[in-house]
């Protein structure tokens, strides 16, 4: 456990390489492109006004209560899902410098998860025009906004450790988690709103990412989020870091042979 | 003081890829009890076994060896990459591991913002950084060709450059794998000059190499392997002389300078 736990310090203390390293992947992928990395915010634009617009009259739900739901459900899904399935090539991808120079593990790991993070600044920035144009309220619940991405941060970064470690040794397993993304995003109270299950709320409260969802997307909307979403996922930050240590503590003698 | 101690270390290398990296063969295994595939057990390769030697304060060894005898399994278990598998391993004092100097080049990113990214994947700390670009503009004289990308470079000039990040970082211990090669004659003289500065104000040096020339010219001990194994370490000539001596060697044994750097260095930057 101990080394799992220094490793992870290790990576947090070098903040500077992985946000380099993040940011630098960003520039590399939206090089001499005109409008760069806000094609990202340009495309979920569109994408959200679409959505909104056909189905809020699916809903039949008033457009100025669906339209921000769901931008900012398909913001916070798009970080929990590219940091979840990026994550599974964080060391494949930096096999070369993990054979070549000794640093923490969870740097590649960090690397990924800024790496999402810069995109999910690009598109939260949307939430500006969203709230001022549908006039959402801004009061003491929108500030609960900032503890809630924190979480849902930490929480990417355990969830995105597990599956970098657990990814390199089974290749089938980035695979498996492209599939259950898929599912997992129609499963969710992303497009559609919880009361829409009427009598089958507990679908919604098992589910993890509706918790996740809740600390950071209800705090925009104007609603105090659940005490039971706040602990839930301080309960997953909790267990699931011991867990990150615990794996990082086997597998970071064989990381490198696995590669 | 810097010391280097390996204990009877071991490296075995599994093989994954034959089936057994893949969750399938594993569930399977467990639901056979343990019956199927390879009786259980991941092939492994043994790249290194019972290798036991000390290095102390300026020694200067060159690792020697046919390919596949270890060499470079060596250099990553010194550089601490490679978690030996048996055995101890001690390696007191900083290590500047030089394998694949471009390592960490980006192709779209300028000369200048390259030295930033490498320099801080080779643990250089911000400032270092701003102080090593005078250093990196005076040795690889690219002037304004530092100023846009590196994927515009020819591939003399960015082995240049990623040998002016890679010697920027002052190490106790050098480990350097078969990088001198490349370049025009007048880059070739500075290149080793700078090298050599780098190697007197090092600790302890390992150099793996299939010239006896630069072994000679660089190093005062040899470490043979053969197969995994020590065959010989010690004396400078008397260790080449008996490596030499096999049939095996006789042939190869004229300077060989590899091209490998080159070939390297552009599928490096043809993956990020």
């Amino acid at each position: 456990m101990a080394s799992g736990i220094s490793d992870l310090r290790a990576g947090l203390v070098a903040w500077r390489l992985w946000t380099l390293l993040g940011w630098h992947d960003i520039r590399q992928r939206y090089r001499r492109s005109v409008l760069g990395p806000f094609w990202i915010t340009l495309s979920m634009a569109v994408f959200t006004i679409l959505l909104g617009v056909i189905y809020s009259r699916i809903f039949s739900m008033d457009i100025a209560v669906y339209l921000p739901f769901v931008a900012l459900g398909l913001i916070v899904w798009s970080f929990i899902s590219s940091t979840t399935m990026e994550s599974a090539n964080s060391f494949t991808d930096n096999a070369g410098i993990i054979r070549q120079i000794r640093l923490p593990f969870s740097v590649f790991v960090m690397r990924t998860v800024w790496r999402a993070f810069i995109v999910f600044l690009h598109t939260i920035v949307l939430i500006i025009p969203i709230a001022l144009y549908f006039r959402l309220p801004i009061d003491m619940n929108t500030f609960l906004f900032v503890p809630g991405l924190i979480l849902l941060f930490i929480n990417q970064v355990w969830v995105s450790v597990v599956i970098a470690i657990v990814s390199t040794r089974f290749r089938d397993i980035p695979l498996l988690i492209a599939t259950a993304l898929q599912i997992l995003m129609f499963a969710s109270p992303i497009m559609w709103p919880v009361s829409a299950l009427r009598d089958a709320q507990f679908v919604a409260a098992v589910n993890p990412i509706y918790h996740l969802m809740e600390i950071v997307r209800g705090p925009l909307l104007g609603e105090t989020p659940p005490l039971l979403s706040w602990l839930v996922v301080i309960m997953m930050c909790v267990c699931g870091l011991g867990l990150a240590a615990m794996l990082l503590t086997r597998a970071s003698r064989r990381i490198v042979y696995w590669l | 003081m810097a010391l280097i101690s390996l204990r009877n270390t071991s490296v075995d290398i599994p093989i994954y890829g034959i089936g057994s990296s893949s969750l399938k063969m594993t569930l399977l295994r467990r639901a056979v009890g343990g019956s199927f595939g390879t009786s259980g057990h991941t092939l492994t390769i043994n790249a290194l076994s019972g290798i036991s030697f000390e290095a102390r304060d300026g020694d200067r060894i060159g690792i020697i060896g046919q390919n596949g005898s270890g060499k470079t399994t060596l250099l990553r278990v010194l550089a601490g990459v490679y978690p030996p598998t048996g055995g101890d391993v001690v390696v007191d004092g900083t290590v500047s591991p030089m394998f694949d100097i471009s390592l960490g080049m980006a192709a779209d990113a300028t000369g200048i913002e390259n030295v930033h990214i490498c320099g801080a994947l080779w643990g250089l700390g911000k400032f270092e950084i701003e102080q090593g670009i005078a250093d990196v503009v005076a040795f690889t004289e690219l002037g304004d060709y530092l100023n846009i990308p590196v994927r515009t470079y020819s591939t003399g000039m960015l082995l240049r450059l990623a040998f002016a990040i890679a010697t920027l970082r002052r190490a106790e211990i050098l480990l350097l794998d078969e990088i001198i090669g490349v370049g025009d004659a007048t880059f070739m003289k500075k290149a080793q000059d700078r090298l050599l500065a780098m190697a007197s104000q090092s600790r302890i040096m390992f150099v793996s190499s299939h010239s006896m020339e630069i072994i000679h010219d660089l190093c005062n001990k040899v470490l043979w392997l053969y197969q995994g194994k020590v065959k010989g370490f010690g004396d400078i000539d008397e260790v080449i002389g008996r490596y030499l001596e096999t049939p095996a060697n006789a042939g190869g044994a004229a300077a060989v300078i590899s091209a490998e750097p080159a070939a390297t260095l552009s599928a490096a930057l043809s993956t990020v």
